[in-house]
């Protein structure tokens, strides 16, 4: 259990690797999710930078 | 964030996440997928439920398994471990419903001082339809996250 108690305690998470999620790697696995985020991003773009 | 997480699994890129809710319902198999939109250093974040038999992902399911703060505590939690990996890299989100976005809005509000220290938060205005520093009590539709020191 001390894994999850450093995990809960940390912003930077302990982070454990698991060769299988690599199926999944350069997969869309939320296709429209994606598509609704590109039509926000091109419709409204970025926030503006706050002027310095 | 300092509510409980579940621990969880990634691949090298620390693109794709896999954890597992446990509840009433039984354990239930969650994904998170950060994917490269249209633009440059703009990443999207999504997560559902992952049906290992079928190899599905449901993006809109409704699990109701009484986890639901922890489950974004966790998702919340990938966005420090993907940022550390990708420093300029901006974190796109939305729900698949109105409701699950204000879902959203409640986690980031729960813990809007915390985030503040590292990140910079947008919220994406229905009425205008403009991006604009995260408001409390305001309505979104969207939300943008970036590390501090880019902008």
């Amino acid at each position: 259990m001390k894994k999850i108690e450093q995990l809960n305690n940390s912003k930077v998470p302990v982070i454990v690797f698991d060769k299988k999620l690599e199926q999944f790697r350069n997969k869309v696995l939320f296709p429209e999710k994606l598509a609704k985020a590109n039509e926000i991003l091109s419709r409204v773009g970025l926030p503006k930078k706050p002027s310095k | 964030m300092n509510n409980p997480k579940y621990l969880y699994k990634s691949e090298e890129f620390l693109k794709v996440y896999e954890f597992i809710s446990e509840g009433p319902k039984g354990t239930i198999h969650k994904m998170v997928e950060y994917s490269e939109t249209g633009t440059e250093n703009i990443y999207n974040l999504a997560f559902g439920d992952y049906n290992k038999e079928l190899n599905k992902i449901d993006d809109f399911s409704i699990t109701n398994n009484g986890d639901s703060l922890k489950v974004l505590a966790t998702v919340a939690s990938t966005v420090y471990a993907f940022t550390e990996k990708y420093p300029k890299a901006w974190v796109f989100a939305t729900g698949s419903t109105a409701v699950r976005t204000r879902l959203y809005r409640m986690g980031i509000t729960n813990n809007l001082a915390e985030i503040k220290e590292d990140f910079k938060i947008y919220g994406l205005t229905i009425e205008e339809n403009k991006w604009e520093e995260f408001i409390v009590g305001e309505d979104y539709e969207a939300f943008l996250i970036t590390k501090n020191e880019n902008i």
